[in-house]
């Protein structure tokens, strides 16, 4: 099948003016078809989601270098212009986004401007509930890629289909059906000591299996069902992973540990789909620009060499990498030479089989909200757009609405 | 993994009928050890089994008189030892570009001032909470160290950046132990003018000229309102009264009031010149503070997700008694719905109650907790002075992961491969005498009683192979002892 090639123009303003509906239909067409050099099956596809937690400031990762206003607002925090890793006329990276910048120019990198939610909520615990549930209206109790699993019908049997590389399940997997296991990071410390004990595992189950008990509990199930499935998941991870070798030199930050793990994971065909990784904290109300440009030059020196180790496995078409963050900033900086809760902000698409270019209209500053800008771009859109292009499955039941897809994967 | 959850729905309040007439009345039922263990586990760190056999023959009034009124505790280490992480001018203007001070160090000796300062922040973290762990483990009034626990989850503030130094966090702890069940309109304005809330918050920066909301917002949201009983204006307008709610060159509270915004503000529909001490008064007169902190009591010394006619009634003796805690603690750890089937068992102990807890029932030494057992506590999703975010820590059903329950049978596999235990811990048989009886004694210490009939048959079996030390992890396994 002979797919359009319709590609946006890049950047520009044109990329918005889609009709509602066709591109519903374009997008539904599209997610029932194989990509071009992409995998044949959307099963070989995983999604690695990078929550960039505190609310990351979006002005200072994609600057709008040819705004005279930004730097009106931003008289000492502002990105100077010299320095500003420059995308197109309108908008450049922040110097510490170096090596993301060099898989931009590889076509690797889709940055969609301006997203946001309608009645943005300032909140941090609010509004990453609202990116993690897809639910600005309501409070669900399942989050939009637990939906996707429930709707997806992993076969049972399957151990990580999903994972959350952190100490804390995040609501982005809260889930009807599945229990996805939250590994710290990293495998220390996943497992049962006392499996290296004779006779120890074996009684271990003994003393958890059973749910007989002389009292009742709203979480003895819970517990006794995730404490085994627990201890099988960690008998098997390491043996299961342990064939393969990382290709690339990966930062020692944690960001940089938790994705080499998802590269070995990746590359060691557990049917995994669907990994989440932190990192931050971008909650820069005071002297922002010391911890942002730390934070985003270890984001992107990771995903750089997660994408090499991919690659030299084989792997780079495989993997779709999206971040979000709760907000975006304030526009003008505060006294503290530090930036105020705030709505929008870009999200990157990552990978190999990703349209690089910018996407979508960068948020005026001439008409500021209360001191905020206001979102161009529907963050449902940008999910369903995964949804459908990527996760290759129609987007209705996991993401409520009819939404524009993008044409960035 | 996949599995069909038993629970679907997000809460986790427990099944059976609720009488709301009946729930805060005074319990008159039966008293065992059972429910001593069950008083011992929720206001406090659970007890061994001499403590949960002295208040069984004391009886529940007295038990609980005990608990409330807590016992002079001045042996206890008053305070950590901790060394000096004030980041220095240089540093902090390095870090923003400021202009740099006259005497700038070159960037060598800035680097080592910033390596030095690293490990400082280490070190003090590591003292803060062998220091904290080790009170928990030791006190004789375990209430007092639970509330501070409640009030360290509640108005969070964590040991990391902002200038927050090991002082502040140590002055804050001290200051929920001063108030552990006092008032909480006086708690709640001691916090306004708190150090290191008035950091990790930024109300420290926040002034006229530009008012920095931080403080002004959680201070609805997440401690005294929540959300959908104020609006962004009422906000916005308690940030200008708040302005000038500051810290002088020592770190300690000043009102200033040439950044104060002295002008006129409407909040929560009354208007006036207020200062942030009127917005805490003006809060605590909005019913909806009193329901915010009940429910937040019942969850975590009661259930999860209570009924909102339980919510109701306890917001109603909170107002009743002006919101002074230690009679309404006292009513609710007498009260029919505290003993209740549905409340026994109903709640996850979290990371630090599951070590403490730990500690206690194997008589391990309180002084220097160990770093693994810091390293554990991390895996298990609970860093003491840390909390992950303003919110505090989730509870409940985020406890309970793969990874953070593996973490918590490490630890137990951990402390039991000790072989002084045998000899440190009193309730442990001395001799091997038959399994029945040392099984029977395991399963009274850690559980009490509450096992499955095929797991006790198990772990009798597992000691006739000798192994006692092996069968206190095995018990400690069980579900019941993830759960409070």
């Amino acid at each position: 099948m002979k797919l359009p090639r319709h590609r946006f123009l890049i950047g520009s303003i044109a990329g918005l003016i889609v009709a509602q509906r066709s591109g519903d239909l374009f997008s539904r067409a599209l997610a029932q078809a194989p990509l071009p050099g992409a995998p044949a099956t959307a099963d070989e596809r995983v999604l690695v989601l990078v929550n960039l937690q505190g609310g990351n400031d979006g002005l200072n990762t994609v600057v709008p270098y040819a705004m005279p206003q930004y730097y009106r607002y931003r008289p000492t925090i502002g990105v100077p212009q010299n320095d500003v890793l420059r995308l197109n006329d309108e908008v450049g990276f922040n110097p510490a986004l170096k090596s993301l910048k060099a898989m931009f120019d590889k076509r690797q990198v889709a940055v969609i401007q301006g997203v946001g939610y309608p009645k943005p909520d300032h909140s941090h615990f609010r509004s990453q509930e609202i990116w993690q549930t897809a639910d600005p209206d309501s409070y669900s109790s399942t989050g939009w890629l637990g939906r996707y699993l429930d709707a997806a019908n992993v076969p049972s049997g399957e151990l990580f289909e999903a994972v959350a590389l952190s100490p804390v399940l995040p609501e982005v997997f809260g889930s009807r059906k599945i229990d996805v296991p939250a590994i710290d990071g990293n495998l220390r410390g996943y497992g049962l000591a006392s499996d290296r004990r004779k006779g120890g595992a074996q009684e271990f189950r003994a003393m958890v299996d059973d749910e007989r008990m002389p009292f009742s509990s709203p979480y003895l199930a819970k517990i006794t069902e995730i404490e085994a499935n627990a201890q099988k998941g960690a008998e098997e991870l390491p043996k299961l992973i342990a064939g393969y070798k990382p290709q690339a030199q990966y930062p020692a930050t944690n960001l940089g540990r938790s994705l080499a793990l998802a590269a070995q994971m990746i590359g060691s065909k557990l049917g995994t789909r669907v990994i989440y990784v932190t990192h931050g904290s971008f909650d820069t109300h005071t002297y922002q620009k010391a911890t942002q440009d730390r934070l985003l030059a270890q984001f992107s020196d990771a995903v750089s060499a997660f994408y090499a180790d991919l690659a030299a496995h084989g792997n780079e078409r495989r993997v779709l990498t999206m971040t979000f963050s709760e907000f975006g900033r304030r526009v003008a900086e505060n006294a503290s030479r530090g930036t105020d809760h705030g709505e929008a902000a870009p999200v990157f698409l990552i990978g190999g089989a990703v349209r690089g270019g910018v996407y979508e209209r960068h948020p005026s500053l001439d008409d500021l909200d209360n001191g905020d800008i206001t979102y161009t771009t529907d963050f449902r859109s940008v999910y369903a757009t995964v949804v459908e292009r990527w996760l290759g499955r129609p987007s209705s039941g996991i993401i409520a609405g009819n939404w524009t897809s993008i044409p960035a994967i | 993994m996949t599995l069909m959850l038993a629970t679907t729905s997000a809460g986790f309040r427990p099944a059976g009928r609720f009488d709301a007439a009946d729930a805060l009345r005074p319990y008159r039922g039966g008293w065992d050890r059972r429910r001593a263990a069950h008083l011992l586990r929720r206001a406090g760190f659970g007890g061994t089994p001499a403590e949960i056999a002295a208040f069984t023959s004391l009886g529940m009034n007295a038990a609980v008189d005990r608990l409330i009124h807590f016992p002079d505790t001045s042996a206890l280490p008053a305070a950590p030892e901790l060394v000096d992480d004030r980041p220095r001018r240089a540093i902090l203007a390095m870090m923003a570009r400021l202009p740099q001070p006259a005497a700038s160090p070159d960037p060598a000796q800035r680097a080592a001032a910033i390596k030095a300062l690293g490990k400082a922040h280490f070190q003090n973290a590591v003292a803060l909470m062998q220091w904290w762990l080790g009170r928990m483990i030791a006190t004789s009034a375990p209430l007092q160290e639970k509330m501070v626990l409640f009030w360290h989850g509640h108005f969070t503030s964590a040991y990391q950046g902002k200038g927050i130094t090991a002082a502040d966090m140590l002055g804050q702890n001290q200051l929920f132990r001063r108030s552990a069940l006092g008032n909480i309109r006086e708690l709640t304005l001691a916090v306004s003018h708190d150090p290191a809330m008035l950091k990790y918050l930024d109300n420290r920066t926040n002034r006229k000229q530009h008012p920095n909301e931080n403080y002004a917002r959680e201070l609805m949201e997440l401690f005294t309102l929540g959300l959908d009983n104020y609006t962004e204006s009422d906000v916005r307008q308690s940030a200008r009264a708040f302005t000038g709610y500051t810290l002088d060159r020592d770190d300690r509270f000043v009102f200033n009031r040439r950044v104060h915004d002295d002008g006129i503000k409407t909040f929560l529909g009354r208007t006036g010149n207020f200062t942030g001490d009127d917005i805490v008064a003006i809060i605590f007169q909005q019913p909806a503070a009193s329901r915010f902190f009940a429910r937040k009591i019942l969850e975590f010394y009661l259930y999860d997700d209570p009924e909102p006619q339980l919510v109701e009634d306890f917001a109603a003796l909170l107002r009743s008694h002006d919101f002074e805690l230690a009679p309404v603690m006292s009513a609710l750890l007498r009260s029919n719905i505290f003993y209740s089937d549905r409340a026994y068992r109903a709640l996850v102990k979290s990371p630090v109650e599951f070590i403490a807890g730990t500690y206690r029932l194997l008589s391990l030494p309180p002084d220097d907790v160990p770093l693994p057992v810091l390293g554990a506590m991390t895996r298990m999703g609970q860093r003491l002075f840390f909390p992950p975010n303003v919110k505090g820590w989730d509870g409940g059903a985020a406890w309970i992961n793969s990874g953070t329950l593996l973490a918590r049978e490490n630890f137990a596999a951990g402390v039991c491969s000790n072989a002084q235990m045998m000899e440190s811990v009193a309730w442990l048989p001395k001799e091997m005498l038959d399994p029945d009886a040392v099984t029977a004694a395991i399963v009274d210490a850690v559980l009490q009683g509450d096992i499955s009939p095929a797991a006790r048959a198990r772990l009798q079996a597992y000691l006739d192979g000798g192994d006692v030390r092996g069968a206190v992890y095995l018990a400690m396994a069980t579900p019941a002892y993830q759960l409070a």
